[in-house]
């Protein structure tokens, strides 16, 4: 027996406890809102002593927010938590650490200078000599106490930096375990684990969850979730799916309740032939962030790239605009190869690009909204060496009136326009320069219903006036209503690539967890078991 | 069967302890000390007497006062901040010490009113930084010229001459031929590196000026932690200044100008990463003698004394480049 | 919002009504106080000489005042003009004809930025460890070189170059206005100066939009060079000497300055306008006290102080303001 199967069978044991007692804590019909956006609506959520409980949802169904709720971090516009029956107002991370939460977040926040023994014990009391110096021989004996209980040993005293990743996440659960914690959340914990790490930390949750831990497991890897969970919860779109035990649910279950949407609201798009190749990738490269990577783009040709966060979708489209550096591979636009080492080179080379972070990337804050639209041209609209306010004015109303940007008169600061028309600002800024290849990135995201259909209308338009579009987005719909084609990055690599006929909620969702789905549409003969990708 | 046996039988690896020889070379500090080691070798061979002990001795008796400041300067720059009016505070507290001297002669009661004025001066720079929340380079440098008026308004411009013979003990006198300032520096050294490594308030700088995000989340008394820093350089400012009058026996009004370059120098070329968080105790000593060493050789060796600038200057390029070209290697690799 | 904040966040124009107006009064208030304590202080004469006080620092400021928009610093400039003066004197003392002295002097200054612009931007260092370390290496180079000596002997038309008129107005004054005038172009009509705002305000944004970061960085601290070379020449030329003690606590003067127009020294904001203010006040005040008798190390005391003091009231405003 594997040390996997042999922890899917501690599973079934530990099971018939959990369901015994009281919640370790309980989210009870939240509500978070920021701005207009509702990121969770009334939704309810618990955790077990002992128990796995994994949530699982597409990017922004709302599962981050969800646990900074119980995290300290956020506080709920409706709705309460409660921890051990009693209701708690969170102020502070601190407060739910206090309350026995304790977070592992996708991204460590580590003090990489100092060792692991004292990083378990920063911000807590530490044990000290009788003259009130600290003990570090007893801090450090502490620490591998707690690492032996968890199955693992690793050098203590070396500064943080140097260990590895899984042995880190290992730290943070020991820290945990040593602040008496009664809850572990683990945020996306095997990202970055080899297949034997990933193993350990199966083993290391089960200890957990015999102490009575529990431990809420929020992943995109089905296969995963099935081995370690015993309820799994599904979101969507901020809302409350399903609940239930994993026995009764299965992979393909599981996806159709993540996915399962209306499709009633689709953006029909004009059809029109695609012209010559614009923007081609050939086995572009970044080490530990994507690899070989191959893509047309045609003129008029909308190609959308789905995944899930981490696949590795915004580095490649930051790579093309030369933001970063390729290690290897080639771009050719219009059948001309490109250097690519500088934003202003791509641009050159008729690349535009709208990142994926509005605010941080997109915008300069303070600016009127015509400096911002002609930051990226100011050159051409400079008259011997001087900016042409007039001209500037001209452009920014220009695209102002195109894009429909409401709000504020274009010599006003840009800060005071809705995420919408933010939105729209950016791209006016991207569409300055007449790229013939746009690369958009989450360009709906945090905009409201009537920006959005805008927007399709600007990429459709975009499209047939024969330029090349590259959709990334998290929004299936979205992708699915104006992409042509569909590609699918998984773990930085393309894992299917789908025509628009072809392309379907299932299908995207299934290449981008690597879960496989069986034909569901007239298919005969038993719907092939739910397989688990484990290649790397 | 132990958790780790148990790991092996499954096949999964254990990581290696960094041990022995492996782990000193990996310490902030070792780039300097081994530069020490080789400069020592190199200026042996060009002038015989470099290695006498009274050469030796002179020059951790020259840097026993910036080694002094450097110590407590290097917590400040750990906790991320820094501090360049270090210079114009020695003038203060050096005439302070003088005023007291000569009024009621002595030792602690000058010393005792170097330190306070020391630590008031501190604490002012603390306090700005932390509750005026004001960049501490921009507090510092205002500092740095603000004290100058200070002094001249204590001292009326001129020099406060004649200090007894009892004030100057901590700066003259001698123990077994080695002379006392050398002492208090390697005493202090061993008071900062206990408490750097032992206390709280030791280990919080290092996370302040390591994280300080992180240190924010996890309820680190930020404020405290860097006041506590300031007014440290303050104290041993202080110290320093009772060394200094001691030896000078007397005080000018430009006493300790152009100091704060060299204590600057002294921590970031002893290993101590400017950005913070990183370094120990031993970096200031280390690169106190460095310069010490770097100064002392130049004159054996014939260099004119007018480039000493110049040559911290280089060092100090030096340095953060070497430090800044250690943190791309390092960055982000597990 | 209101007003205030309206004008603030208006890039467009160079000037930032209230707080240049605030200054300006701050100016007459200093002008008739000053004049009370010394009578010899409020007539035309010393008025129009003070101005030759302050091109020095004033050129030198307007360099800043875009290094500080972008969010650096630069604490090398002191140093940089005492390696420029040495450089010219020292070329000048062993035969070069002045006028190639001068051109030397130049590239010096420029060299000496454009290395703090490649050690910034190549390596990723920040820009106040770098320019502490050249503070050192500059003056330390200065000194090195022209052994702490002074030269004195330069030709007639050099000296007359910094000690002239224009009628009753110093000549000085012009190469200043004409520099402002410059500088302000720059800053508020051209690319570039937009591309210093957006590298203040939003770095990666401005990086995403095509701005050349690295480029306008580098032409930055090479320019405060030149800028610091011309402020060596005309100096050395008004006190017909060159020594390497040169722009001790110049910086002092050159940030104050540029703090007190207004700018954040955490970047972002920041107008010529306000720096000359700045400038202005500074070098009346350091003129007023000099003839009421004031010692400089309490004109450098009310510098200093008046530097933390800005800052402050500054951020502490720009707090309230969000």
């Amino acid at each position: 027996m594997s040390a996997i199967e042999a922890s899917a069978q501690s599973r079934v044991e530990h099971r018939a406890a959990a369901a015994v007692h009281p919640p370790i804590f309980r989210l009870a019909g939240v509500t978070k809102r920021f701005g207009g956006v509702t990121a969770v609506e009334a939704v309810d959520f618990d955790l077990r002593r002992g128990e796995v409980h994994a949530l699982v949802g597409e990017n922004g169904a709302g599962k981050s927010t969800l646990v900074k709720l119980v995290g300290g971090l956020y506080v709920p516009d409706e709705g309460r938590v409660e921890v051990g029956g009693e209701v708690v107002q969170f102020s502070s991370p601190r407060d739910s650490e206090a309350a026995g939460i304790a977070m592992i977040p996708q991204e460590l926040d580590l003090f990489l200078e100092l060792s692991a023994a004292e990083n378990l014990f920063v911000g807590r009391r530490r044990p000290r000599r009788p003259w009130g110096a600290l003990d570090w021989r007893r801090m450090e004996a502490r620490a591998r106490e707690q690492l032996g209980a968890l199955g693992v040993e690793f050098d203590v005293e070396a500064p943080v930096e140097r260990l590895s990743m899984a042995n880190r996440q290992i730290m943070l659960i020991a820290k945990a375990l040593m602040g008496d914690a009664a809850a572990v959340v683990m945020d996306e914990p095997t990202s970055s684990l080899t297949e034997r790490e990933a193993a350990r930390l199966f083993r290391i949750i089960d200890e957990l969850t015999a102490r009575g831990v529990g431990v809420v497991y929020i992943s995109h890897r089905l296969g995963e979730v099935f081995m370690v969970a015993d309820r799994i919860t599904v979101l969507r779109d901020g809302q409350h799916v399903r609940t239930a035990p994993a026995s009764e649910l299965d992979s393909e279950e599981v996806v159709r309740l993540m996915v399962g949407r209306s499709l009633d609201e689709r953006f029909s798009r004009g059809g029109h032939e695609a012209g010559d190749v614009a923007l081609e990738v050939r086995g572009l490269t970044r080490t530990g962030e994507f690899e070989d990577i191959d893509l047309t783009v045609r003129h008029g040709e909308v190609v959308g790239i789905a995944g899930l966060i981490g696949a590795g979708r915004t580095e490649l489209a930051q790579t093309i605009f030369g933001v970063r550096a390729a290690e290897r591979g080639e771009v050719l636009v219009d059948g001309e190869p490109v250097e690519l080492d500088s934003p202003a080179a791509a641009m050159e080379a008729g690349i535009g690009y709208v990142p994926e972070e509005r605010q941080s990337q997109g915008l300069v804050l303070p600016f009127t909204i015509a400096a911002n639209i002609s930051l990226s041209i100011l050159g051409r609209l400079s008259r011997l060496g001087f900016v042409a306010s007039q001209r500037e004015r001209e452009t920014a109303d220009g695209f102002a009136e195109q894009l429909a940007i409401r709000g504020a008169r274009v010599s006003e600061p840009v800060s005071r326009l809705s995420g919408g028309n933010q939105q729209k600002v950016v791209l006016a800024k991207s569409l300055a320069g007449g790229p013939q290849v746009l690369l958009l990135d989450e360009p709906t995201r945090g905009v409201d219903v009537g920006a959005k259909s805008e927007i399709y209308r600007l990429i459709d338009r975009l499209a047939s006036e024969g330029r090349a579009i590259v959709l990334i987005s998290s929004e299936l719909e979205e992708v699915l209503s104006m992409a042509d084609r569909v590609l699918v990055m998984r773990e930085g690599r393309v894992s299917a690539e789908l025509s628009r006929e072809e392309a379907t909620q299932e299908r995207v969702i299934a290449a981008a967890t690597g879960v496989a789905v069986g034909e569901d549409e007239g298919a005969e003969g038993a719907a092939p078991a739910a397989s688990v990708d484990t290649e790397r | 069967m132990s958790g780790v046996d148990a790991l092996r039988s499954v096949g999964l690896r254990t990581a290696p302890t960094t041990r022995g020889l492996r782990r000193w070379l990996l310490r902030p500090e070792a780039p300097a000390a081994v530069f020490l080691v080789v400069l020592l070798a190199a200026f042996s061979l060009a002038a015989d007497r470099f290695l006498s002990p009274d050469n030796l001795e002179s020059i951790l008796v020259q840097v026993a006062v910036l080694g002094i400041i450097a110590l407590a300067v290097n917590q400040v720059i750990l906790a991320g901040e820094i501090d360049i009016s270090v210079g114009s505070m020695l003038g203060l507290c050096a005439v302070a010490v003088g005023t007291v001297a000569t009024a009621t002669g002595g030792l602690l009661a000058p010393l005792a009113a170097g330190v306070a004025t020391g630590v008031l001066t501190g604490a002012v720079n603390g306090l700005l930084v932390t509750l005026g929340r004001i960049p501490s380079i921009i507090v510092t440098l205002g500092m740095l010229y603000a004290l100058r008026g200070v002094i001249l308004l204590l001292t009326g411009g001129t020099w406060i001459t004649q200090i007894p013979d009892e004030t100057r003990v901590l700066g003259l006198a001698k123990l077994a031929g080695v002379s006392l300032p050398v002492f208090v520096m390697f005493a202090l050294f061993l008071i900062v590196n206990a408490v750097s490594r032992n206390s709280t308030w030791g280990r919080d700088v290092f996370a302040v000026g390591g994280n300080r995000r992180a240190a924010r989340l996890a309820g680190l008394a930020i404020d405290r932690t860097r006041l506590l820093a300031f007014a440290l350089v303050g104290a041993f400012v202080g110290i320093a200044a009772t060394i200094y009058v001691g030896r000078a026996g007397s005080v000018q009004t430009n006493a300790g100008e152009g100091l704060e370059l060299q204590v600057i120098a002294a921590v970031v070329i002893g290993g101590t990463s400017i950005a913070g968080g990183r370094g120990s105790a031993l970096a200031p000593v280390i690169g106190a003698v460095l310069i010490g060493v770097i100064l002392n050789g130049m004159i054996l060796v014939g260099v004119p004394g007018v480039w000493q600038s110049a040559v911290l200057g280089a060092l100090i390029l030096l340095a953060v480049t070497t430090d800044a070209l250690r943190r791309r290697l390092v960055g982000g690799a597990a | 919002m209101s007003a205030n904040q309206l004008r603030a966040l208006d890039v467009l124009k160079g000037v930032r009504f209230t707080r240049e107006l605030v200054l300006l009064c701050l100016l007459i208030v200093l002008v008739v106080v000053l004049g009370q304590m010394s009578p010899v202080f409020f007539t035309v004469g010393n008025l129009l000489n003070t101005s030759r006080f302050f091109v020095e620092v004033g050129l030198i400021a307007l360099g800043m005042t875009l290094i500080i928009i972008t969010g650096g610093i630069d604490l090398s400039v002191g140093a940089a003009m005492a390696l420029v003066a040495v450089t010219v004197g020292l070329a000048h003392q062993s035969g070069v004809p002045m006028a190639l002295a001068l051109v030397l002097g130049l590239a010096v200054g420029l060299a000496a930025g454009l290395f703090n612009g490649l050690m910034i931007t190549r390596l990723d260092l920040h820009p106040l460890v770098v320019t502490l370390g050249t503070f050192a290496l500059f003056r330390g180079i200065a000194l090195g070189v022209s052994g702490g000596g002074a030269v004195s002997s330069f030709p007639q038309w050099f000296e007359y170059f910094g000690q002239f008129y224009l009628g009753p107005v110093p000549g000085q004054l012009f190469v200043f206005i004409a520099a402002v005038t410059a500088v302000w172009l720059l800053l508020s009509r051209t690319p570039f100066g937009r591309y210093v705002y957006a590298i203040g305000n939003n770095e990666e944004a401005a990086r995403f939009s095509g701005v050349p970061v690295r480029r306008v960085k580098v032409v930055l601290y090479t320019g405060i060079g030149v800028l610091v070379s011309m402020a060596a020449v005309i100096y050395t030329s008004r006190v017909s000497t060159s020594r390497a003690d040169f722009g001790a606590g110049l910086e002092l003067d050159v940030i104050s300055a540029v703090v007190l127009g207004g700018a954040s020294i955490y970047g972002g904001s920041g107008t010529i306008a306000g720096t000359v203010l700045g400038v202005v006040i500074i070098a009346t005040l350091r003129n007023g006290l000099s003839l009421a008798g004031v010692e400089t190390t309490w004109q450098v005391f009310l510098l200093g102080v008046l530097l933390i003091a800005a800052v402050f009231v500054n951020e502490f405003f720009r707090r309230r303001e969000e």
